[in-house]
């Protein structure tokens, strides 16, 4: 079964799967060590070097929810010999247009996946492939309440790159004591989970992780009377309809979502991370922080492979100030 | 009974020695920073105790701050220099409600609440455009002190735009703006001004006078100007501002100890 | 006998401009001594160089009047558009309507060079967190919070999708900040499949047909919008003729530009060059003024080139400029190393080529909007700038990154290999802040590098 990898949240496993490919969502595992290109994201830069590095995918599909990686895939198809798909996800939301753009462009994906030597599925085959896909997820989803911050996110990434989750293999976690954050920002590298551990030394636990790794990019439950009739449209309005993003015009709903996950969580302060150049993010930063009314720190990432240690000790010097 | 702050910051080791009851300060020094700093940490906490005839096993508690906080395996306790920063000034400074804080690799925004607590805080230690780096390269190309830049400052008509975020570029336009003849005072007005904009940039739309600067940078005339300026906002210098965050970690030290006794 | 043409200071204009009254010329409304403009803030006039023709003269004075009449639009009781990011769509639905003014808040990226930092639009800017690591467009989230230059737009309206970041971001500070704005999605313009309808666009790019349609859908609901505000319905008659009228702007412009490009002796500089392009975004608010304008710089440009008269030496360089640069002062500089104006591609090659009059007009406008450059990859930019580096025989190629600008990060490589492999002509890249100042010694050495190496290749 050939692979499909991607990264983008708006890309449906679910659709991949029903055409009989494998959906791969790669979390790049560290920054490359050399090669950093002045304006250049580092996430951008990490992914694709990911993707040129490996022989065990067959296709990748990027998105351009940011200009950085609509810019990228022009990158990745020059280095990497797979098959690149730039799957065309409307910054408006507001509009049948952009509803139609989307569901013509996840289609668009659907041909060239069989190409690739995939099947079309009936409506019949999609439905059950996203019902699946929903059931475990969901079972992932019940077990963030046993499980850290750091190996519920690191469940989700695992199950999201294709990998069979083990939950009972996880250490089982006392129940969180530390100041409970929030954790915003763009996508994760796998070797930043360590901020997790960095947080909870320093005496917080992330209540919700709303980076684009995270439990924000989840897809809306299916709406199981319209899977029946037409599934098609549900996984649109599932994914399309639903995430709360960054790159959105407006960008109004990651504020309401935002708002309402962070009562719900009685989240006392937000760790805020982007990566430099990364405009879409940085610029909000002030206004979330105002608009929240909450401590909000600010955490840049870089070039760097790993963690930048001093983000420890800004970790550290926001915890001191919520306690 | 005495307690000891110490902020192992870039550029320098500063220690404050405290008497935990009154808090008087009883001695404080500083020492420059080099490779073993426990090592060079140790040696000033001893002249310090010297100088007041005290003994190491009379400290009761050392609270280490600054980025080599970490490394002064024989403190107490590690506090970050933000927590300090802020509780030193508020001691010198009780009406104090924002602090900037630039030192050699770093500056920071503090904004403190009415009871003297840490309400918000914006770091930059990414940028050495930022932070006294900046003033020690220009320094360096001018062929002055550090101390006479402020001076220098004070004669500028019209400071020179610096257009790059890094410093290693900055340098190369500092030699362009030498090679086609503008005025050095230009030059360092430029630079403060810079530097200022980056402060600028952290606090945002709204600052909550008054605001106290404190750290390295905030003793080289010019830069209170220029914060000034840049903030729209009447900024001071806090008494000491090289021992502010010593200071801190020093009353931090004190009030842990204090609780420690009484449970 | 004319006097041969030359590049003068503001200071020497003083003079020129008493001279040229003296004899007789007539200026329209907006006319007058340069100088006046650097009373109101304009102080980089003071370091430009300028073309020394009346024709010049009445660009400059028109550039630099139009905040004065966008206000006076405003006061008369025109409603005024706010189009944002398109850079040459929406303008001219917006004119094809009588009583609507266009303009790009955009064009205050020029404030802090022409204001050489005076105006607080950046300190603006950074009190809003977004700061220098943006480009150099945060001005104009500077320009509305601090209100001190265009009046605010009646409707402001937003392109987004294939766009780059750091603007997407700039616009929804604003949005944020309690402005609306009506977004309109351009996609991201990808070859056709094989399997699909696919449509030649202008300028020479394909198409789906399905992505024309979603930009037809889009231009639709701004149509809706426009015709709100003006009161009345921006039917198919208008709006073909506001294209016929907009092309012929286009038209003028690509004469202009084939002549000063292709030109023995270079009849017109860099700068001159620069602000004629931008006309045509938005005709600098007064569509039939810009034709005048252009009309002028065309009748100067081919008088001299009768006359065998330039304004540079015979061997200057021709230079393709690809982005326009922060600091006009960085169009002298080219000039003063040796170099031409040879090409340009100033992110808006779409509002240069000609609409099409042979079809419905929001179709023709729909696939003109799907023909910009920087909506595609980079790789079709890159093309396009190669067959107009062909075209016009350019023997340089400079990349000017905007700093911040998130298309710049890997932009200029594809450009610059492409150019290297299809033309072989040499090829650098600069990086221009709004105000350049400090870095002439860098760039100079870098702009003459490339002149001595494209001058030594003419010898080969």
């Amino acid at each position: 079964m050939k692979t499909i990898a991607y990264c983008d949240p708006f890309v449906p496993a679910e659709w991949i799967a029903a055409h009989e490919m494998r959906p791969s969502r790669i979390m790049p595992s560290t920054a490359p060590a050399s090669g950093a290109v002045i304006g250049m994201c580092p996430y951008a830069r990490s992914f694709v070097s990911e993707i040129a590095s490996r022989d065990d995918v067959d296709a990748v599909v990027l998105a351009t929810t940011c200009d950085q990686m609509r810019r990228a895939s022009e990158t990745l198809a020059k280095s990497s010999g797979v098959e690149v798909f730039l799957l065309n996800v409307p910054a408006t939301w507001q509009t049948t247009t952009a509803y139609r753009i989307y569901g013509d462009e996840l289609r668009r994906l659907g041909r060239l996946l069989v190409r690739l030597g995939g099947t079309a599925p009936s409506l019949d085959d999609l439905a059950r492939t996203m019902a699946e896909h929903e059931a475990a997820r969901s079972t992932i989803l019940a077990a963030q309440g046993r499980l850290s911050a750091r190996q519920f996110s690191q469940a989700l990434a695992d199950f999201q790159y294709g990998d069979k989750v083990d939950l009972d293999s996880f250490e089982p976690c006392a129940r969180p004591r530390g100041v409970p954050v929030a954790l915003v920002g763009g996508p994760l590298l796998r070797s930043h989970f360590a901020l997790f551990d960095w947080i909870e030394c320093a005496g917080g636990h992330v209540a919700l992780n709303a980076t684009t790794s995270g439990e924000r990019t989840l897809p809306a439950l299916f709406d199981r009377r319209e899977l029946g009739d037409d599934p098609f449209a549900t996984l649109v309005n599932a994914y399309f309809g639903s995430i709360p993003d960054i790159f959105r015009r407006p960008n109004s709903e990651l504020y309401r979502w935002l708002k309402q996950k962070i009562v719900e969580r009685d989240i006392r302060g937000v760790i805020f991370r982007y990566y430099t150049w990364c405009d879409l993010w940085h610029a909000e930063a002030p206004r979330l922080k105002e608009w929240l009314g909450l401590p909000l720190l600010v955490l840049v990432a870089g070039d760097e492979e790993g963690l930048d240690r001093r983000d420890a000790s800004r970790i550290q010097s926001f915890l001191e100030m919520l306690k | 009974m005495i307690c000891a702050g110490i902020d192992a910051g870039s550029r320098a080791i500063k220690i404050v020695l405290m008497n935990a009851k009154t808090h008087e300060v009883l001695a404080s020094g500083h020492t420059d920073q080099g490779v073993t700093q426990a090592a060079l940490a140790q040696r000033l906490l001893e002249q310090l105790l010297e100088q007041v005839g005290r003994r190491r096993d009379q400290v009761a508690r050392i609270v280490a701050t600054g980025y080599g906080r970490n490394l002064l395996d024989f403190a107490d306790t590690t506090i970050t220099e933000i927590t300090c920063h802020a509780r030193g000034v508020r001691h010198l400074v009780p009406e104090a409600m924002t602090i900037v804080e630039i030192g050699g690799q770093d500056s920071k925004l503090i904004r403190l609440n009415p009871q003297g607590a840490v309400r918000d805080f914006a770091m930059n230690d990414r940028c050495a455009a930022g932070t006294g780096r900046f003033l020690e390269v220009v320094a360096d190309r001018l062929s002055v002190e550090l101390g006479a830049l402020g001076e220098l400052a004070r004669r500028s008509q019209s400071p020179a735009v610096i257009s790059s975020m890094c410093v290693v570029f900055a340098e190369t336009e500092i030699v362009g703006l030498l090679a086609s003849g503008t005025a050095p005072e230009d030059i360092v007005a430029g630079v403060q001004k810079a530097i200022a904009a980056r402060v600028a940039v952290m606090a945002g739309r709204s600052l909550d006078p008054p605001i106290l600067f404190t750290g390295g940078v905030a003793l080289i005339p010019g830069m209170v100007e220029a914060l000034q300026s840049a903030l729209g906002h009447p900024v001071a210098v806090a008494p000491q501002p090289l021992m502010t965050g010593a200071l801190g970690a020093a009353l931090l030290a004190c009030r842990r100890e204090g609780a420690a006794r009484t449970h | 006998m004319t006097e041969p043409p030359r590049q003068i200071t503001l200071d020497e204009w003083d003079a020129r401009h008493e001279a040229l009254r003296a004899g007789g010329l007539q200026e329209p409304f907006y006319g007058g001594p340069l100088r006046r403009h650097v009373a109101d803030g304009d102080f980089r006039l003071l370091r430009l160089r300028f073309d020394d023709s009346a024709a010049a003269l009445r660009l400059w004075n028109f550039l630099l009047t139009e905040e004065d009449r966008l206000h006076a639009a405003r006061a008369a009781g025109k409603k005024i558009v706010g189009a944002m990011k398109d850079l040459g769509t929406v303008p001219v639905m917006a004119y094809s309507l009588p009583n609507l003014v266009a303009f790009y808040p955009d064009g205050a990226w020029w404030i802090p060079c022409v204001m050489e930092l005076s105006a607080p639009v950046f300190r603006a800017a950074d009190s809003l967190g977004v700061d220098e690591s943006f480009c150099p467009v945060r001005a104009m989230l500077g320009a509305f919070v601090t209100g001190g230059h265009f009046p605010f737009p009646d409707l402001l309206t937003c392109s987004v999708g294939a766009t780059c970041d750091d603007f997407s971001a700039v616009a929804q500070r604003l949005n944020g900040l309690g402005y609306p704005i009506l977004w309109w999605e351009i996609p991201a313009r990808r070859r056709p499949d094989a399997d699909e309808d696919a449509i030649e666009l202008p300028g020479g790019f394909r198409a789906p047909a399905a992505q024309v349609a979603y930009v037809k859908a889009e231009l639709e609901r701004v149509r809706e919008s426009l015709d709100t505000l003006a009161g009345e319905r921006l039917d198919e008659t208008a709006l073909a003729a506001g294209i016929r009228t907009a092309n012929c702007v286009r038209r003028l412009l690509a004469e202009l530009r084939s002549l000063v490009f292709t030109a023995a002796l270079c009849p017109l500089p860099a700068l001159e060059m620069l602000i004629a392009e931008m006309l045509a975004i938005h005709f600098c608010s007064d569509r039939e003024e810009t034709i005048a304008v252009l009309r002028d710089l065309l009748h100067e440009v081919k008088g001299r080139i009768e006359r065998g008269q330039g304004v540079l030496n015979g061997d200057a360089v021709r230079v393709f400029w690809v982005n326009p640069v922060a600091d006009l002062r960085a169009m002298n500089l080219l000039e003063e190393c040796g170099g031409r104006i040879g090409g340009t591609d100033y992110l808006f090659c779409h509002a240069l080529d000609e609409i099409p009059e042979n079809l419905p007009p929001m179709e023709a406008l729909a696939r003109t909007a799907l023909a910009d450059p920087m909506v595609g990859p980079a790789s079709d930019r890159a093309g396009r700038i190669c067959r107009e580096i062909r075209r016009f025989g350019a023997e340089a190629l400079v990349v000017s990154r905007i700093p911040g600008a998130s298309h710049c990060a890997t932009e200029g490589d594809v450009i610059r290999e492409m150019a290297q492999s299809q033309t072989e002509i040499p090829t650098v890249e600069i990086e221009v802040p709004p105000v350049c100042d400090s870095l002439q010694a860098t760039l100079r050495t870098r702009l003459e590098a490339l002149i001595e190496t494209a001058r030594e290749r003419r010898n080969r």
